[in-house]
C-alpha cells in the first residue's frame, strides 16, 4: 500500500511532548528488544534508531489497544490481530503510565468522541450548538452518529 | 520507513464511519493521466481504492501539514493537496462537479489531527467556562434566581429558544481565528459568558459538574463515557434521566 513517506518523515520531525528512549520489541516471535527513540506525533508512534534522523518505522494508533503488561512495560496491539503486540519497556512505572495515557488519547477517534461529548454537553447546558458559530455544524466528522444531523432544536435536552 | 500497513488498511475498511467517500480523479505520479479512484476519508487519512468494492486500498495520503487548494488545470473541478516539506509531492485531484469539488476541499482542509485537536480544546474550554459560571455563580445574584436556574420546567425552555444565537456574526472569521490562534484565548465573541446564561435558562443544572469522559486504560476502543452512548438517542436518554432526577429534586424543594 502506497503512502506519502516523505511527508511522514517530515511529520516525524515535528515537536512532541512524548519522546523517550525505550526498549522496543516487535510482535513477531523472534523479535528481540532494541533501544529505540520513540516519539508520539499526532496519531502516529514513530521509532528511530538513536541518532538517526529518519525513523525506522511508524505505527498508526487507530483501532489499537494499549495495555499495561507489567510495571515497566506496555503493549500496543491492533484490532485485527490482538495477539500481535508491540512491547515497550520504560524506565519507571510513572513513565510507563504516562505513555499509556498519551497513546490512548492520541487517536483521532478518541478526540472525535470527546468532541461529540463536549458538543452535546454544551448544547444541553446552553441550548446552543457550539459549532454553529464556526459554520462547521454540518461536518460529517462532528456528528453524533454517522450521517445523522445533530438537531439544535432538540426539546429533549430541556 | 516501515508502517503498520495491515493495520492502516484495516482502519480504512473497518466499520468506523468514514468522514467522506466518493469518486475522484487522481493524477498519477509517473503516469500523468488522471485515474478514477474511490476515495475514503477517515480522520486524517485519505485512502484510495481502485474500485468502490475493492477490499484493500491502493494507497493512503496522510493529511497532516498540508493545504488544499484549487488549482489551475486543464482538468475541470481540480484541486491539489500540497505539503509544506521540501520536495514534497503535490497530489492533484479532480471531482465530477463544482459542488463535489468544494465539498472535498472543505472536508480535506479540516481533516488534520491538529485541527480536530484545536476544536476539541476550544469546546473543552467553553465547557469549563460554562461550568465555572454556574458553579461560582454570578456576583450579586439573588438566591432565588439560582434556584430557578436549576429547574428544567417549561418556562426556562421557552427562554432558551428565544435567546439569540450569535451565528450571524462573522462565522468564517471566527473559524479562521480559531484556526490560527492556537490554544490560547482568541477573543471570539463566544468566549465571553453571556449574562443571559445565568439568568434562569440553562446553567446550574446540578451541583456536581457533568462527568468528564473517563480515561479508560486498556480498552482504548470503548466509548470514553458511559457504554452505550455511542448512539445519540441513547446519549439523550442518559441525559434525560439526569434531568428527570433534578426536576424531581427541585419539585421536592419547593
Amino acid at each position: 500500500m502506497r503512502f506519502n513517506e516523505k511527508e511522514m518523515v517530515h511529520l516525524s520531525r515535528q515537536p512532541s511532548e512524548m519522546v523517550a528512549e525505550l526498549g522496543m520489541r516487535g510482535p513477531k516471535k523472534g523479535d528481540v528488544v532494541k533501544r529505540r527513540l520513540v516519539k508520539l506525533v499526532v496519531n502516529f508512534l514513530f521509532y528511530f534508531k538513536t541518532d538517526e534522523e529518519e525513523p525506522v518505522g511508524a505505527l498508526l494508533l487507530e483501532q489499537c489497544r494499549v495495555e499495561k503488561e507489567d510495571n515497566l512495560t506496555f503493549s500496543v496491539a491492533f484490532l485485527e490481530d490482538a495477539e500481535r503486540k508491540y512491547l515497550f519497556e520504560c524506565d519507571s512505572e510513572e513513565q510507563c503510565e504516562k505513555w499509556i495515557d498519551s497513546i490512548i488519547k492520541a487517536s483521532y477517534e478518541f478526540m472525535r468522541r470527546n468532541l461529540i461529548f463536549y458538543r452535546t454537553e454544551i448544547h444541553r447546558l446552553t441550548g446552543k450548538d457550539p459549532l454553529e458559530q464556526y459554520g462547521i455544524s454540518d461536518e460529517a466528522r462532528f456528528q453524533v452518529t454517522n450521517g445523522l444531523q445533530h438537531s439544535s432544536r432538540d426539546a429533549s435536552s430541556m | 520507513m516501515k508502517l503498520n500497513e495491515r493495520s492502516v488498511a484495516h482502519y480504512a475498511t473497518c466499520d468506523s464511519p468514514p468522514d467522506k467517500t466518493g469518486f475522484l480523479f487522481k493524477k498519477g505520479e509517473r503516469n500523468t493521466a488522471y485515474h478514477r479512484r474511490w476515495f475514503v476519508l477517515k480522520g486524517n487519512m485519505l485512502f484510495y481504492f481502485e474500485e468502490r468494492d475493492s477490499r484493500e486500498p491502493i494507497g493512503v495520503i496522510i493529511l497532516e501539514g498540508c493545504t488544499v487548494e484549487l488549482c489551475e488545470s486543464a482538468e475541470e473541478f481540480a484541486f491539489a493537496v500540497k505539503f509544506d516539506c521540501a520536495r514534497a509531492r503535490v497530489y492533484k485531484m479532480a471531482a465530477d462537479s463544482q459542488a463535489a469539488m468544494e465539498s472535498w476541499v472543505k472536508a480535506l482542509s479540516r481533516a488534520s489531527f491538529d485541527y480536530m485537536r484545536l476544536v476539541v480544546k476550544e469546546l473543552e474550554r467553553q465547557l469549563e467556562e460554562i461550568q465555572e459560571a454556574t458553579g461560582g455563580g454570578p456576583q450579586g445574584r439573588p438566591r432565588a434566581s439560582k434556584r430557578m436556574s436549576k429547574s428544567r420546567s417549561s418556562s426556562s425552555s421557552s427562554s432558551l429558544s428565544t435567546s439569540s444565537s450569535s451565528s450571524g456574526q462573522k462565522n468564517h472569521q471566527d473559524e479562521v481565528q480559531l484556526l490560527s490562534a492556537g490554544p490560547k484565548e482568541n477573543g471570539v465573541a463566544w468566549s465571553k459568558p453571556r449574562p443571559g446564561l445565568a439568568n434562569g435558562s440553562s446553567d446550574g443544572v446540578s451541583s456536581k459538574a457533568p462527568p468528564v469522559p473517563p480515561r479508560r486504560r486498556g480498552a482504548s476502543l470503548e466509548s470514553p463515557f458511559s457504554p452505550g452512548t455511542g448512539c445519540f438517542s441513547k446519549l439523550h436518554d442518559w441525559y434525560g434521566l439526569e434531568v428527570e432526577e433534578l426536576r424531581a429534586q427541585w419539585l421536592q424543594s419547593q
